[in-house]
């Protein structure tokens, strides 16, 4: 009888085709396997650690800039006093300990046919697998005078954790009472979709307390709210009635910031505290690499299984910057960076990876500071179609609630010490 | 569809497997209704495991509000599965788990946790 059997080197790219050629070694080196990670976020972290779990005779070095970790998931958080920045600093020191060769740099080039990276410092590693996760890079020569008016210090994103909040925090302190607080956003994809409506809502939360006579103006490039709609429109109503007001297909094209307007397709809006979140694309590495290969030019496609590009072959992208129909989270990063790792291991050891790989999909938002809901999906990749499927059944709560605000607490804990501890 | 075209594989197999007893069959194992080789399930049982970690901790070793399932009773862990995907468990987020997941998976992931000490 024959069994079922799938076409192994059709997952496994062209990068596969080569190295089993090259068995047993595996190594372009000779030596052991070598993956190189570019980025120590939630995707790339995760993916580094979990191939020294899973098979500690691949060796691997991560590359990144940062000393530390700086979390956006919590960042909003912050914003709404319900933390400080010290909470969303965590350490890269546990990293080491799992047998990750860590490199404080930046990739700046990869030469895709040698199949070495280039680094900020004149580094040259060479790589038999490259796994890119840069996060996002902002388009913001898609908004006229924002580059201007950031580096006066007037105007943040937020969307990276880090000086951002730390900015948007204490203009947000200083405003007074009876201020206008313009929060932008761009429609999908693009970075944490609900990200926006945490935040109008923990800002509010803020405003509420100690400065009741302000307003939240959202210009929101997109339809509606679109993730957790009924969730937040029904927080609003109940803990902040009045101060939200979301104004949907409002796309931000211009800042003034000396004269502190923001104008979009069809309004100019005069506020104290501006942040505008622009549209984005796969980080600046992928670029480089050749691998922002969708039509638009802006994400990465990659083959559902390993998550190798099917441009490039040997070269690997993880969480936000992946073209698909996944959210841009960094719990979907630190899943796609375990199921990258894995199908990394059965490669290198000559085995055909997981064909069924499954996503799942959470990411909690508070509306107060004592209440959160969650959105919760399962996807499935079907190797027919290629693509990842979302099951049925899944979706966001209708309402927040303190026993979701106690699990969204335990979702940072966990999801650090998982890509992290 | 698929899953009828398995099961009927399977049965071939088994069929095949009486009938020829000598010969040495090659061990496969299901996955959404798909045969595998045992060394694809074992992936994808590690693999879809790590996916709990996120919410129940690192190996499903909790410290925090949302429960552990390291070292829970393997028969436990299936039976709250079936429970969170028929509604007759209160959840917040599992009966959508539960639901993209299918009884051989709830059985492999029981296994899994079980096992951690
Ligand atoms: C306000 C806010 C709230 C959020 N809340 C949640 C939440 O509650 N739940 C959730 O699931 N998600 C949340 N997210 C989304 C989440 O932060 C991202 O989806 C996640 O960080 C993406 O992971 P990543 O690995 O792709 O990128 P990142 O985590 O951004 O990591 C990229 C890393 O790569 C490094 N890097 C970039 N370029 C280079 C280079 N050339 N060389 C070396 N290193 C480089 C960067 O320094 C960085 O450390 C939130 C995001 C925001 C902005
Ligand atoms: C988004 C977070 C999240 C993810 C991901 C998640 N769980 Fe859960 N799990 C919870 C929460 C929260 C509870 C408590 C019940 C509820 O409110 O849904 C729970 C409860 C459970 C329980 C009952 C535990 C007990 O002690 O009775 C089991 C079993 C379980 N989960 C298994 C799993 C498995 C297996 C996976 C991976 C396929 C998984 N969970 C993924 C959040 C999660």
């Amino acid at each position: 009888m024959t069994l079922h059997r799938r076409d192994f080197l059709k997952y496994a790219g062209a990068g596969l085709a080569a190295s089993l050629l090259a068995k047993p070694a595996f190594s372009a080196t000779g030596g052991q396997p070598h993956v190189v990670v570019v980025g120590a976020g939630f995707g790339g972290a995760t993916c580094a650690k979990y191939l020294r779990i899973w098979d500690p005779n691949i060796q691997v070095t991560l590359i990144e800039p940062n000393d530390k970790f700086y979390s956006c998931p919590m960042s909003n958080w912050v914003l709404g006093g319900l933390r400080t920045m010290d909470d969303l600093i965590k350490s890269y020191d546990h990293l080491p300990g799992y047998g990750i060769k860590m490199v404080r740099d930046s990739a700046i080039g990869v030469d895709t046919d040698q199949r070495v990276v280039a680094t900020q410092n004149g580094g040259k590693i060479a790589y038999d697998r490259l796994v890119l996760a840069p996060g996002v890079e902002f388009m913001t020569d898609l908004i006229e005078g924002y580059d201007a008016a950031e580096a006066a210090g007037k105007v943040t994103h937020g969307y990276k954790a880090g000086p951002q909040i730390v900015l948007l925090r204490k203009q947000l302190e200083a405003m007074p009472d009876g201020g206008v607080f313009v929060i932008a956003s761009p429609p999908p994809p693009g970075r944490c979709v609900s990200g926006p409506y945490e935040r109008a809502s923990l800002v509010a939360h803020y405003f509420k307390q100690h400065k009741p006579k302000s307003k939240i103006i959202m210009l929101d490039g997109h339809f509606a709210v679109v993730s957790k709609g009924p969730m937040f429109k029904a927080a609003w109503k109940k803990f902040y009635p009045g101060m939200i007001d979301h104004r949907p297909y409002n796309l931000v094209t211009k800042v003034d910031h000396a004269s502190m307007v923001v104008t979009s397709e069809f309004e100019d809006v005069k506020a104290d505290v501006i942040n505008i979140i622009p549209k984005q694309r796969a980080g600046a590495i992928c670029g480089q690499a050749g691998v922002r290969a969708d039509t638009a030019g802006v994400w990465c496609p990659v083959n559902g299984v390993t998550y190798e590009s099917p441009k490039v072959p040997f070269v690997h992208v993880l969480g936000d910057s992946v073209a698909s129909n996944m959210p841009k989270s960094a719990h979907v990063s630190n899943n796609q960076a375990k199921i990258c790792a894995a199908a990394l291991v059965e490669l290198f050891n000559g085995r055909e990876p997981d064909p069924y790989p499954v996503i799942g999909s959470t990411s909690y938002s508070a509306t107060s500071d004592h209440t959160s809901g969650p959105i919760a999906v399962v996807m499935r990749y079907n190797p027919d179609k290629e693509a990842y499927i979302r099951q049925p059944g899944g979706g966001a709560s209708l309402e927040s609630d303190e026993v979701n605000f106690e699990y969204n607490k335990a979702w940072f804990e966990h999801i650090w010490a998982d890509t992290l501890g | 569809m698929k899953k009828q075209k398995a099961v009927v594989a399977a049965a071939l197999w088994l069929a095949t497997g009486i009938a020829g007893a000598a010969e040495t069959a090659a061990p496969v194992c299901l996955i959404a209704g798909w045969e595998n080789p045992p060394s694809v399930c074992a992936a994808h049982t590690k693999s879809i495991a790590a996916t709990c970690f996120i919410c129940h901790g690192p190996n499903g070793k909790s410290s925090a509000a949302i429960p552990g399932l390291a070292g829970q009773d393997k028969a436990y862990l299936i039976a709250a599965m079936k429970e969170y995907r028929e509604g007759k468990r209160e959840s917040t987020v599992m009966k959508k788990y539960a639901l993209g997941y299918d009884d051989s998976e709830y059985e492999s992931l029981a296994e899994f946790f079980a096992a951690i000490k």
